[in-house]
């Protein structure tokens, strides 16, 4: 949105200002702040640390006079620092370096893992186990050790799923361990007049540094002298241009004046001494990194979904556990027995390996995307990014490729587009042409950059150069058009040259011709447009030198209008060749003076560069649009630049028309415009500035494509505040330290692994190791999958909850010997259930998964009343009947008819009855009843199994049929085999019978359960029929989950 | 139920404001709770309408009525192929196994003790014991008049096996002071326990074919009766033996003399059971001859025979009785 822009431009001497063109310096700071202004009005909404970053721009150590700063610290130019005084700073102020954020100490992590989910349920399991055994032991002489094995067994279940999560835990940050191992840093002090190397650690306040390009700035130092210095502020601010710097106090800003230049950016050019004024977290990287580390994050999407989930489970499990304990007690049972009744319940009702199962989900899915290039720091993270509804990201080295580069040129009166995709392949132009040939030479000749040594192999936009941005954005581009261009310098070796200022705004300089009929000597210039053609009075085009008369300005004026519009900058280009009778070879050209013609030139063209978008990213935003996911560009950039990089990349699509856009296009002003009907938004960061939180709301509701541009860390902070306020799911990428406040407060950051710094690595959830935001695509794929098949995988270890629990009601309301026993269900939940629910994860998914909207995190949750239902309702109905079936038929085939068994518990369960008469008027002892109950169970066990087959197969999909899902998971089949072979390992083992109290089966036992297992596979085959005729119908509604 | 737009049918702009949170009102969580019992305005009774709580009830009704019918049928099918007579599985094929165990009567009435206990001076105390012992003794109780059960039953001895389809008598009319006109003992102090080997059906005992080769373990007293009964008659071999004594050195004081009756076995002419019509089990009568009393004495009985396998605490080929007389 364009606002009104002053003449007065802040950084001068850079060719930024000189060619910006329209892209006026809107006279704000990075954050959006009038520069004229010190104090912002304090924001209302956000204190403590939002306020506490903004003490920043109080300091006064760049206003000062240096010789004030020198009192102050006690220090001198020249000498520095003494050693002793060095030494006692070093002792007051502490090591300069960030303090770590705070970690949570191991064994609070481990008691976590311990005791939190459903692990307090089954340490209650575990503690009445042992309340029951230990009454036992008192009052009985010979205590059955039943309830000290299961309580045994309920503490080590406990302790083994708590210490595998913790492992896995920690296994997921070790990996940012490797990134905390930074290559130590030096910097070049002076202390007591000598100079010194020394760690950046032992940097103190007053410390007199020198610094040079390509040297990380080791602290917030003040400049006392600078020789052609540039730092990379992109890190701090996302200005991708190098700012210069000098001993000048420019700005009351401090992060805009010239004399101070900050921890852990870089020197790009030049060298410059400085004073230290700002340490370890007291600096500006110092307290971004604070800010971030002090947010609070909240739970993850999964973890919210999960506790959900745990509480629905544990309510369930509570409830039917007191019930039942109470119905005992009314039935008349001894007080221990509801106990453990109550022990039976509990352990039936806790799926105890899910939690395990759920963790192992989500390690394969972090593991596959890793290799993806998909770092995940936080395990729950892997889903975060398929629930995500909003995508804020940052422009710099997200978007783009944070390279400058050549992306149109203006000759023979027509714009041409460069190539500047990252590979190459984009289209060629004709290099031919006597226009291109002159643009060539002076944008090869005029141009002081040159790549730097010892990069033989790297492909030419990789090569690392020294020089300005935009000359090395002219030498690769040259470079690629017309080869070696060292050796075209050499050729036309330089006899002068004027470097670009702030006054003139060009750069001139005078070759020899490398053509030896031609002894002319060739004058080249490039700088700001306007200025060059000022000093043009002819034109070159088509091969021919034409008079620049008002038409030729005209076009001239068109073409940079258009380029400029691109949010690229722009370059004038202009040559002459000197007469040889007037400067023959070896005359003297005078800089200082310049005794050559500086005017009526002929002017040549113009090219723009930009910092081009990566070329994955259009279609990775467009993918991102069709699975219903929000992208909102915000930068520190300019909004000009900001729009033309959105507009290219998607973020804005075409068609799609801002506020300013439809007010220009029916030309009226653009307060006529209802907001409201401009689908696409441009705010700029003073703007957002003044918005309270409910017009925010506003824009971020009814713009569905938005760039926010000029904005400083905590906008977006604010930004990102927003879209979480209105129910947005939002991840936030970005690679540098002003990024890093939003990358922690989102849902989940994404930080880029090459180009970002390590507090935005440290902030965020995932790091995308190829910096390439596409892969953030493959991340959404793999989060929805993930929520997918964790649904999956834990209907189906839900499901067979209900013929866990339902042999202890019948038990206890039927006085029937107990079908199921907490061994066998523990065998199942920790057993065989576990390989077949993780094998789920790697189930395909059933239809696009990217064309479908975002899940609703209000609605569509992880476990939801339909899950319950298909899962307790009907299929575990079925398989509890499967289970009960085949316990009444071994009973019955053994003696035991089915009417024989009720109200038969009491007299079954005492030891003391070693005569009990079965239906045939056999007389069974303890010991061989007791033998019949086991294998009653390990046969109820094995029905299990065998109707959990039908599950698993009816779990691999929704809504397909099977036939369309094939079985080709093979993760599954084998889970499917797994089970199987477990299932007749415990029940065929020799020793199981006293071990686990597993007996072996008589094969035909096994085939009881198969009718219904058949009939739970056609039920869900006939249901997901009707689901797919009829999709929206009742049946969907109810059922599917 | 209101009609759910599909998300196809949204502009981009409702779609993308599908995801973000309409306000709602602040509610306490009782407010909460009394809007989901009963919500006037959609007229839901927790979370459903009338019409969405019968739909979901007659399918569930449905669903239930087609699992009960589906068990019927199953349950159905498999029933036929039960024997009405005879269990499916035998013997080693059944978990009931060979081994039977032995049982007592009169049994306590708390089903998880196995304590006899009641005061010799108060006949109150006798009187659950010996009516137990009578009820059981009923089934073996003959008074002529009765047709149809005594029917098949024939009286057998070690040389007149029953013949195909009937059943040896138990005759209980002779066995000393454990008859019902003494109170099986209890009122002197000297009860008498009934004790029953379990029936398996199609079981045969391996007897002991010679009284030179009993098994070390067995008590003195036995081997020695058994000697004496062998040298009168061979048949006398056909005979599962029975030996109780006391479980612990104290015990054994405690328990005095022990008289059996009838025979101090089970003769093998009852054997196989295969759940004949009438079938009685034989029993031995354990007449305790001078127990101590005010004293638990632990009793254990143990049948013998070479296909018994005997376990204490698994209760195999013998059984457990706690004796208290006040």
């Amino acid at each position: 949105m364009a606002s009104k822009e002053s003449l007065d431009h802040g950084r001068s001497d850079s060719y930024r200002v000189a060619t910006i063109g329209p892209i006026k310096d809107d006279n704000r700071t990075a954050d959006g702040q009038y520069k004229t202004r010190r104090k912002p009005p304090a924001k209302k909404r956000k204190t403590g640390d939002l306020d506490d970053l903004k003490q920043e721009l109080d300091i006064d150590f760049h206003k000062v006079t240096p010789e004030e700063l020198y009192q102050r610290f006690q220090t001198h130019p020249e000498n520095g620092l003494s050693h002793a005084k060095a030494k006692e700073n070093l002792e007051r102020d502490g090591p300069n370096a960030l303090t770590p954020p705070k970690q949570t100490p191991e064994w609070v992590k481990f008691c976590k893992n311990l005791f939190g989910g459903f692990a307090l349920l089954l340490w209650i399991g575990a503690i009445l186990c042992f309340i029951a055994y230990g009454i036992q032991a008192s009052t009985v002489e010979e205590p059955a050790d039943d309830n000290l094995y299961l309580g045994i067994v309920l503490a080590a279940v406990v302790i083994v799923t708590g210490i595998f999560s913790y492992y896995q835990e920690s296994k997921s940050s070790k990996i940012m361990e490797s990134f905390k191992n930074m290559v130590p840093q030096f910097a070049t002090v002076i202390r007591e007049g000598e100079k010194l190397t020394l760690r950046a650690e032992d940097l103190v306040l007053g410390d007199i540094v020198e610094v040079k390009f390509g040297d990380r700035i080791p602290a917030d130092i003040r400049i006392i002298e600078a020789r052609g210095f540039k730092v990379d502020n992109s890190s701090l601010t996302g200005e991708s241009e190098p700012q210069s710097r000098g001993a000048e106090f420019t700005n009351e800003n401090p992060l805009e004046t010239k004399n101070l230049a900050f921890f852990s950016t870089n020197a790009v050019e030049g060298t410059a001494k400085g004073i230290v004024i700002c340490c370890g977290d007291n600096t500006v990287m110092g307290r971004i990194a604070g800010l971030a580390s002090g947010l609070d994050t909240g739970e993850t999407p999964i973890a919210k979904e999960i506790h959900h989930f745990i509480h629905l489970i544990t309510g369930v499990a509570v409830f039917l556990g007191v019930t039942f304990f109470v119905i005992a007690f009314i039935l008349g049972y001894h007080w221990l027995d509801a106990v453990i009744f109550l022990i039976g319940i509990i352990v039936a009702n806790v799926p105890e390996g899910l939690l395990a199962t759920v963790t192992v989900c989500l390690t394969l899915t972090a593991k596959r995307m890793a290799s993806k290039n998909c770092l995940v720091k936080n395990l729950e993270a892997v889903e975060t990014l398929g629930s995500t509804s909003t995508i804020c990201s940052d422009k710099t080295g997200t978007l783009t490729q944070n390279r400058m580069t050549v992306a149109h040129m203006w000759f023979d009166n027509q714009i041409i587009e460069a190539d500047t995709t990252e590979d190459q392949s984009g289209v060629q132009y004709d290099r031919t042409s006597p226009g291109f040939k002159a643009l060539a030479k002076i944008a090869t000749l005029c141009n002081r950059a040159e790549f730097k040594g010892g990069q033989d192999g790297v492909p030419i936009l990789k090569k690392e150069v020294a020089g300005d941005a935009s000359e090395a954005a002219l030498l690769k581009c040259m470079e690629l058009a017309l080869g070696d261009v060292l050796s075209i310098r050499k050729r036309n070796k330089k006899v002068c040259e004027i470097p670009f200022n702030s006054t003139n705004k060009y750069q001139v300089s005078v070759h020899e011709s490398d053509d030896p009929s031609d002894p002319r000597h060739l004058l080249v210039m490039k700088g700001a447009p306007e200025r060059i053609l000022e000093r043009c009075s002819t034109i070159f085009i088509g091969g021919k030198e034409k008079v620049l008369d008002e038409e030729m300005k005209e076009a001239f004026n068109n073409a940079y209008l258009e380029l400029g519009g691109l949010g690229e900058r722009v370059l004038g280009f202009c040559d002459l060749q000197l007469p040889s009778d007037k400067y023959p070879i070896g005359y003297k050209f005078n800089t200082d003076d310049p005794n050559f013609p500086l005017d009526n030139l002929r002017f040549v063209g113009l090219m723009s560069m930009i910092d081009p978008p990566r070329a994955a990213v259009p279609d990775a935003v467009a993918k991102c649009r069709s699975a219903g996911i929000k992208v909102i560009m915000v930068t520190g950039d300019h909004p000009i630049t900001a729009k033309a990089i959105a507009k290219s990349v998607g973020i804005i699509s075409e068609g799609n028309e801002t506020v300013e856009d439809i007010a220009a296009r029916l030309n009226i002003p653009v307060s006529e415009v209802n907001p409201r009907e401009a689908k696409a938004a441009v705010v700029h960061g003073t703007e957002l500035r003044e918005l309270n939180s409910d017009q925010l709301d506003e824009i971020l509701k009814y713009h569905t494509e938005i760039v926010f541009a000029r904005t400083s860390p905590q906008q977006k902070l604010i930004i990102v505040e927003g879209c979480q306020r209105l129910g947005a799911i939002v991840a936030v990428t970005g690679d540098g330290v002003n990024d890093s406040p939003a990358l922690k407060k989102a849902d989940i950051g994404v930080a880029m692994g090459i180009a970002g710094s390590d507090v935005s690595k440290q902030a965020a959830d995932m790091i995308l190791l190829d910096d390439n935001f596409a892969s953030i695509v493959t991340g959404v794929e793999e989060g929805r999958l993930i929520f997918d098949n964790l649904k999956k995988s834990i209907a189906y270890t839900l499901t067979s909850n209900i013929p866990e629990i339902s042999p202890f009601l019948a038990f206890i309301l039927c006085d029937i010997p107990l079908p199921l026993g907490t061994v066998t269900i523990l065998c199942i939940d920790l057993g065989t259930d576990m390989v077949p629910a993780i094998s789920l994860a790697y189930e395909e998914a059933e239809s696009d998964i990217m064309k479908r909207q975002p899940r609703n995190p209000f609605t569509d949750k992880l476990v939801n009343e339909r899950l319950i239902s298909m899962a307790y309702g009907q299929i575990g109905m079925i398989q509890a009947a499967a289970g009960f079936f085949v316990y009444f038929v071994i009973m019955a085939e053994n003696g035991f008819l089915p009417l024989k068994l009720f109200g038969i518990r009491k007299q079954w369960d005492s030891k003391a009855i070693n005569d009990l008469t079965d239906s045939y008027g056999q007389e069974w002892t303890y010991r061989d009843r007791k033998a019949l109950e086991f294998t009653c169970h390990t046969a109820f066990f094995v029905s299990i199994v065998v109707v959990q087959w039908a599950d698993l197969i009816i779990c691999k999909t929704r809504r397909n049929s099977i036939i369309h899902q094939g079985m080709r998971n093979w993760a599954l089949n084998f889970g499917l085999i797994f089970e199987t072979a477990l299932a007749a390992f415990l029940s065929y083992t020799p020793g199981m019978d006293k071990g686990l109290r597993m007996y072996p089966l008589k094969f035909v036992w096994w085939l009881p359960a198969i009718p219904f297992m058949l009939s739970i596979f056609i039920y869900d085959e006939i249901r997901r029929f009707y689901l797919r005729r009829n999709p929206g119908g009742w049946l969907e509604q109810e059922t599917y989950y | 139920m209101t009609v759910k737009k599909r998300p196809s049918d949204l502009t981009s702009l409702e779609r993308f404001n599908l995801y973000y949170r309409e306000k709602e009102e602040p509610m306490t969580t009782g407010q909460k709770f009394k809007r989901y019992l009963w919500n006037p305005k959609t007229r839901e009774f927790c979370g459903r309408t009338a019409s969405s709580w019968s739909k979901i009830t007659l399918f569930y009704f449905i669903f239930y009525l087609a699992l009960a019918l589906l068990v019927a049928i199953c349950m159905w099918t498999f029933l036929q192929q039960l024997d009405a007579r005879e269990p499916m599985w035998q013997l080693e094929k059944s978990i009931i196994g060979t081994n039977p165990g032995l049982g007592f009567r009169p049994m306590p009435p708390e089903v998880a003790s196995s304590v006899i206990w009641y005061k010799g001076n108060d006949p109150k105390s006798q009187q659950f014991w010996v009516k137990e012992t009578s009820k059981f003794l009923t089934a073996y109780k003959r008074d002529g008049k009765k047709a149809g059960a005594g029917q098949n039953i024939h009286n057998c001895d070690f040389k007149l096996p029953p013949p195909a389809g009937k059943v040896c008598d138990v005759d209980i009319s002779a066995w000393g002071p454990c008859v019902e006109n003494n109170h099986f003992g209890f009122h002197k102090s000297t009860p008498c326990i009934f004790l029953k080997l379990n029936k398996i059906f199609g079981w045969k005992p391996h007897f002991y074919n010679s009284s030179d080769h009993l098994p070390n373990d067995m008590p003195d007293d036995l081997k020695e009766h058994i000697r004496n009964m062998t040298a009168y008659d061979k048949n006398y071999l056909n005979m599962v033996w029975v030996s109780c004594r006391g479980e612990n050195p104290a015990d054994r004081e405690n328990i005095g003399p022990i008289l059996y009756m009838p025979y101090r076995g089970f003769p093998g002419y009852y054997f196989p059971y295969t759940n004949q019509e009438g079938y009685l089990s034989p029993l031995v009568a354990v007449n305790l001859q001078r127990p101590k009393t005010g004293m638990l004495i632990n009793v254990e009985c143990r049948a013998w025979a070479h296909n018994i396998k005997y376990d204490r605490h698994e209760g195999m080929g013998s059984v457990h009785i706690e004796i208290m007389i006040e």
